[in-house]
This record gives structure tokens, C-alpha cells and sequence, in this order.
């Protein structure tokens, strides 16, 4: 076992660990570390393929923003907002569980099938590295990398959208039958004690 | 020139709605906007027509935009139904927001951004640009089922079809990943190709197929992935209501077809024994079934008409069953229905528009009651509308239920036909009992009546959709001969 393997049966360790504490921990702060050591540990894991450019873009988006983003919310919510004794739907749970790991096991054994009589091939020298990420990019995916502003476009709108709905003018509430009837038969009754 | 000429629709869509925003920006009046998104809409249909007419062989350079954006007959066809919803949707706006005291100027750009992630639907050749496509159109949705802030209802809606449409997405997603793995390539055409020369891993295949099933049928809104669209519908504002009725839904068969009848369009999967059209029919029986008997029950009208949309995703998923036998035909019946169904329902929900104004907002079959007699003119165009969402001649719904039927009788699917048909009598029911609410009914003594609100915006959607409406159901031949064309020229 040369050093190479050592560092990614580490990192694959690593990441694994994280993915259960991720799962399995009750408290939500745990949690939310936990998923941080395995993206850590999958950023360790690009480096070991020589792609520098992913291992950075995985820790700033993923490490950076995203786990920030949970801890935020759980800080926001307070640690204890879970209820940890809630035992109903655990029957819905273990199913989906279960059913997702049927279905993640089938995909990893069929890979390694597949993968006995293919060859896998193997990343060249520059995979994952500035210089190769940003000529794809700007070359052959232009035409996705420029769609995906429209993506980004739509979303800002959307939450000003939203955000801006509070606050905006009287917003006219929706009310059904029943409610514009109610508050009618309120109105009569009380003109009638009035009268 | 060709590479932007076959762009166009797509460009003047998203500097549309760019120039809509500064406009809502800088000028103080907004009765415009409204007028302005419709204009930039029709633009970008023209232009699609424009390009339809010229002849996409005749466009030099646009391979430069291959695998990921198409231009061909297919695509256009689709620009121009989104762009017509679009329009429609718009005008609806224009009358309803200001009505409501929801009128701000992001309903515009939302709306034109969601049609642009339908059309790049609609247009892409490649998984990559499928996705991205899709998350435009769908966000925009969410955004717009949520416009209601203040209104409880609005955001349940929203939250609901946003959790479920994230999972959905999640699970196509990882289809399309299965995909690739499979067959090393995103490009519908590699994929094709390595699914004919079969060097494609089939259990991986058949797992990915299952997956991306399930996120195409949730987008569509079949049974049994059709819980969050009454919510949404009836929580959102009634223009948006229609937008995702109508663009949304187009934008999802346009996906259905494409990736369906390329990616696992190879005889296995398309076959009855091994393929996807058994499940597909029994999406389609059980969607048009619940959907109808659920229908039936409602005593809101709003939420009646997002069962009724229920119901007909079903019958169109009849005609995709049917692209097993005949692929050219029953997919351009696909898509003349969804023209038919897109000006039915347009001016179905547009009525319902028309006929509700501030704080009382047309909802129950009560509040309909004695329309005709009160308010004919209001009434009319809402009679009309039903009887073309049912199917009975001479309107534009009665040929779309026509050609899809035919296809698939032709197809040698008879009991499905059989279901169908038992099913369009069965949606007959709810949507005459509209009509007899509107003509046959007094409003009990001292309960609400809806006042029609005044709005050139509405009548001038109405109006619109009334004359497709009556001309598709008069001369369907020339529009259902451009969506062979569509059809023919979307196969490799």
C-alpha cells in the first residue's frame, strides 16, 4: 500500500464517519458538523486526484455556505426545536430508508459490475484543475453556462418577489364563500343589535 | 445571422423581461407592464413563426448550438404554444393583479423567465440543458404561487409544490445521472446511439428509466404525483393558476416527449412488454379517473378547473402511450391537444377572472349562480370555454380529444380509448353543472353575489381565446398538419 492509498482510505474513512454522524446524531448541531467533516473529507478526496480547482469550489460552496447556511437556521430555530421522542412516522421512515438503500446499494454493485469488464477510464492530468474547468466552460458549455444565468435570474426575482409580498400595498386576501358569507351574517347580526 | 435569427425567441424573451424591470424601475405607472409583457410574448411567438416559415434547414450556423439547444419544428411549435399561454397569462394579469391590490411589476419577469426556462424545455437536446430548463420554468412557478404573501393559502400552496417539486427534481436528476453513467454521454443523440448499438448497461438503464419516469409524470401533475396541484392551483393568484396550467404543463409534455421518444425511444424500452407505455397507461387510467371523480365533488370552481387540468394530463398521457405505435402521429395529436387545451383553459380560468372582482372573488358554484341572467356577457365566454374543456363540437377541445382518440384507437389501444372516453362523459358532468349554476339557478335570497369586475385586459384575453377557440374547432386541418411537421422533424 503505497501513501497514495493510505491518504484515500483516510479520507474515504473520514467522509464516511461524517456521512453517519450526519444521519444518525440527534442533535441537530452534531449533525450539520458531521455532514461538514464529510464534505471536507470529499474535498481531501479530489485533492488526491490532483483537482485543486474542485477541492476548493467543494469547501467554499458546500463548507462554506451551505453547512453555514444549516447552522444558521438550527441557530435561528435553537438547538432543542427538534423533538427527538417523535416516534410517528417511523414506520414511513425506515421504509424510505431502507428503500433508498436497496436502491444506492443496486447502483454501487452494478457499477462494480460494470466496472469489472470496462475499463473505467481514468481522469487525465488536468482534470479538476482552473485551466481545464474554465476552457470547458467558456468553450464547449458555453451554451449551458450562459442558460444558467436565467436560472440564477429567475431565482433573485423570485425570492424579491416573494420578500417584497409582505410589506407591498394591502395585499387582497383570498376568501371563499364561506368566509365572505360568515363575515355578511356577522355584519346582519350585528346591525340587528344595533337596530 | 442564422445562429441569432434561430436564438431570437429565446433572446427577446430574456431582454424582455429585463427591459420590463427597468421599466417597472423608472416609471411610475404601471398599467403598462401588462401590455408590455403580451407584446414581448407575441414578439417572441412571431419570431418562432417567422423562423418556422423560413425553414430551420435553411439556417446556417446553428449547429454551433448543438447538443444543447435544438432548433427544429418541435421546438417552435412549443415556443409558440408557451409563448401564446404566456401572453394569455399576462393579459389575465394585467386585470387581475391591479383588481386584487397584488399588482407589482416581478409577476411580469417571473412570468416571461419561466417561459424562457420552458422554451430552452422545450429546445434542448441535452440532459444538461433539460435540467436547467426545467428549474427555470419551475422556479418561476414557485415564485408565482407564492405572489399572494399575505395569504395563507398562497404560501401552503407554494411550499407544498416547491418541497415536492424539489424532490421530483432531485429524483429526475438522478435518473439523468444513472444515464450517463450508462452510457457516457448527456447528449440525447449520443445516448440514442449508444442505446441502438446496445453497449448501453441495461440495469442501469432500467433504473434510470424508472427515475426519470417519476419526475417526468410529477411535472405533468399524473396520478399518484398529483397531490401538490389542487393546493398550488387554488392558493395561487388565478393568473398564475392559469400560466401553470397551461405554459407549465406544456413545458412538461414538451420534456415528456423528447426525452421519452429519444433517450428510451429504441424498440425495447418503447415496447409493451419490457418498455415504458405499461406504466405510462396506467398513469394515464388512474390519473384521468381519480382526477375526474375528485373533480365532480368540488364546490370551488377554482379547484374544480385544477382537477379538470388533472383530467386532461391524463388524456394527453393516453396520446403518449399512443407514440408507441405510431410515434409521428400521436405525438402531433400531444400537441394540437395542448394547443386546444391552452386557449380552453386560458379563457376558462380568464372567465373566472372576469366574473369576481375586489374582496369578492368568484370561488363556488354559488357565487356563479344566476350569472347568465345578471351579467350574459360575462357568462357567454365562460359557457364557451367549458363546453371546449368538454369536448363537445364545434369547439377547438372537441378535435384535440378527437386526434388523440384516433391515435390511439389507430394504435390498437381499445380499452384505453374505451377509459378515456367513459372519462371525458364523466368530466362533462362537472363542467355542465357550471353551466347550469350560471343559466338554470338563482342565487339564494341575501347570500353574495360575485360582481364582474372591468377589465380591456381580460376581455381582450377572452376575446382572444374565444376566437381560437371557435376557429380550431372550425378548421383544426391546418394547424394539426403543422403539428405532423412538428412531429415528423423531432425524430433524430
Amino acid at each position: 500500500m503505497n501513501l497514495a492509498q493510505v491518504f484515500f482510505f483516510l479520507c474515504a474513512a473520514g467522509t464516511l464517519v461524517g456521512a453517519i454522524a450526519a444521519v444518525a446524531s440527534k442533535n441537530p448541531i452534531r449533525g450539520a458538523l458531521g455532514l461538514m467533516v464529510m464534505i471536507m473529507g470529499i474535498a481531501a478526496l479530489y485533492l488526491g486526484l490532483g483537482a485543486q480547482f474542485l477541492a476548493a469550489i467543494q469547501l467554499i460552496v458546500y463548507a462554506g455556505a451551505v453547512v453555514v447556511l444549516f447552522l444558521f437556521v438550527i441557530m435561528l430555530l435553537g438547538p432543542d426545536a427538534t423533538s427527538a421522542t417523535d416516534m410517528r412516522g417511523l414506520a414511513p421512515r425506515v421504509l424510505a430508508g431502507v428503500l433508498f438503500a436497496v436502491t444506492g446499494g443496486a447502483a454501487i454493485s452494478l457499477t462494480i459490475a460494470v466496472s469489472k469488464h470496462h475499463m473505467i477510464p481514468r481522469v487525465g492530468p488536468d482534470f479538476g484543475g482552473v485551466d481545464a474547468f474554465g476552457r470547458e466552460l467558456f468553450s464547449t458549455g458555453i451554451v449551458p453556462f450562459e442558460l444558467s444565468s436565467a436560472l440564477l435570474m429567475v431565482s433573485v426575482i423570485g425570492a424579491i418577489a416573494i420578500a417584497r409580498g409582505k410589506h407591498g400595498g394591502l395585499p387582497g386576501e383570498l376568501k371563499s364563500a364561506d368566509e365572505i358569507r360568515a363575515s355578511l351574517a356577522a355584519q346582519a347580526t350585528s346591525s340587528e343589535e344595533h337596530g | 445571422m442564422g445562429l441569432v435569427f434561430a436564438l431570437s425567441p429565446l433572446l427577446i424573451i430574456a431582454v424582455g423581461a429585463l427591459l420590463l424591470m427597468m421599466a417597472e424601475v423608472f416609471f411610475k405607472q404601471r398599467n403598462g407592464l401588462a401590455l408590455g409583457a403580451t407584446l414581448v410574448f407575441a414578439t417572441a411567438g412571431a419570431f418562432a413563426g417567422s423562423i418556422w416559415m423560413v425553414g430551420v434547414e435553411n439556417l446556417p450556423g446553428i449547429e454551433a448550438l448543438s447538443p444543447w439547444l435544438i432548433t427544429d419544428r418541435f421546438t417552435l411549435f412549443f415556443d409558440m404554444i408557451l409563448c401564446l399561454g404566456g401572453a394569455l397569462a399576462s393579459l389575465l394579469a394585467g386585470g387581475y393583479l391591479p383588481e386584487h391590490n397584488i399588482d407589482r411589476g416581478e409577476f411580469y419577469s417571473l412570468l416571461l423567465f419561466a417561459t424562457f426556462g420552458a422554451m430552452m424545455l422545450a429546445g434542448s437536446g441535452d440532459l444538461l440543458t433539460v435540467f436547467l430548463g426545467l428549474e427555470t420554468m419551475s422556479l418561476g412557478a414557485y415564485a408565482l404561487t407564492a405572489f399572494r404573501r399575505a395569504s395563507p393559502r398562497s404560501i401552503e400552496g407554494a411550499l407544498k409544490y416547491y418541497l415536492l417539486g424539489s424532490f421530483a427534481a432531485a429524483v429526475l436528476i438522478y435518473g439523468f445521472a444513472l444515464i450517463y453513467g450508462a452510457t457516457g454521454h448527456t447528449d440525447l443523440a449520443g445516448i440514442t446511439q449508444v442505446m441502438a448499438s446496445g453497449k448501453a448497461e441495461m440495469p442501469l438503464m432500467l433504473m434510470a428509466l424508472g427515475l426519470v419516469f417519476v419526475g417526468l409524470v410529477f411535472k405533468v401533475s399524473g396520478v399518484p404525483f398529483h397531490m401538490w396541484t389542487p393546493d398550488a392551483y387554488e392558493g395561487a393568484p388565478t393568473p398564475a393558476t392559469t400560466y401553470m396550467a397551461v405554459a407549465v404543463k406544456s413545458g412538461g409534455f414538451a420534456m415528456m416527449l423528447r426525452v421519452l421518444l429519444t433517450v428510451f425511444g429504441d424498440a425495447q424500452s418503447m415496447s409493451w412488454s419490457s418498455g415504458w407505455p405499461p406504466a405510462m397507461a396506467m398513469v394515464a387510467v388512474l390519473t384521468m379517473t381519480v382526477a375526474n371523480l375528485v373533480a365532480g365533488r368540488q364546490e370551488s370552481v377554482k379547484r374544480m378547473l385544477a382537477y379538470s387540468s388533472i383530467a386532461h394530463a391524463g388524456y394527453l398521457l393516453v396520446g403518449v402511450v399512443a407514440t408507441m405505435r405510431s410515434q409521428t402521429q400521436a405525438s402531433a395529436a400531444v400537441m394540437f391537444y395542448l394547443l386546444t387545451y391552452t386557449v380552453s383553459t386560458a379563457g376558462a380560468f380568464g372567465a373566472l377572472i372576469l366574473c369576481g372582482s375586489r374582496g369578492a372573488e368568484a370561488v363556488s358554484y354559488e357565487d356563479l349562480a344566476g350569472l347568465g341572467r345578471r351579467h350574459p356577457a360575462a357568462a357567454l365566454p365562460f359557457a364557451l370555454f367549458l363546453l371546449s374543456l368538454a369536448g363537445i363540437p364545434p369547439t377547438a377541445g372537441f378535435f384535440g380529444k378527437w386526434f388523440v382518440f384516433h391515435a390511439a384507437i389507430d394504435g390498437g389501444f381499445y380499452a384505453l380509448t374505451i377509459i378515456a372516453f367513459i372519462n371525458s362523459v364523466i368530466g362533462a358532468y362537472y363542467y355542465l353543472r357550471v353551466l347550469v349554476y350560471m343559466y338554470m339557478r338563482e342565487p339564494a335570497a341575501g347570500a353574495p353575489v360575485a360582481i364582474p369586475m372591468k377589465s380591456g385586459y381580460v376581455t381582450a384575453a377572452l376575446v382572444l381565446s374565444a376566437i381560437l377557440v371557435i376557429a380550431l374547432g372550425l378548421a383544426p386541418a391546418g394547424t394539426l398538419d403543422m403539428a405532423v411537421q412538428a412531429a415528423t422533424h423531432s425524430a433524430g
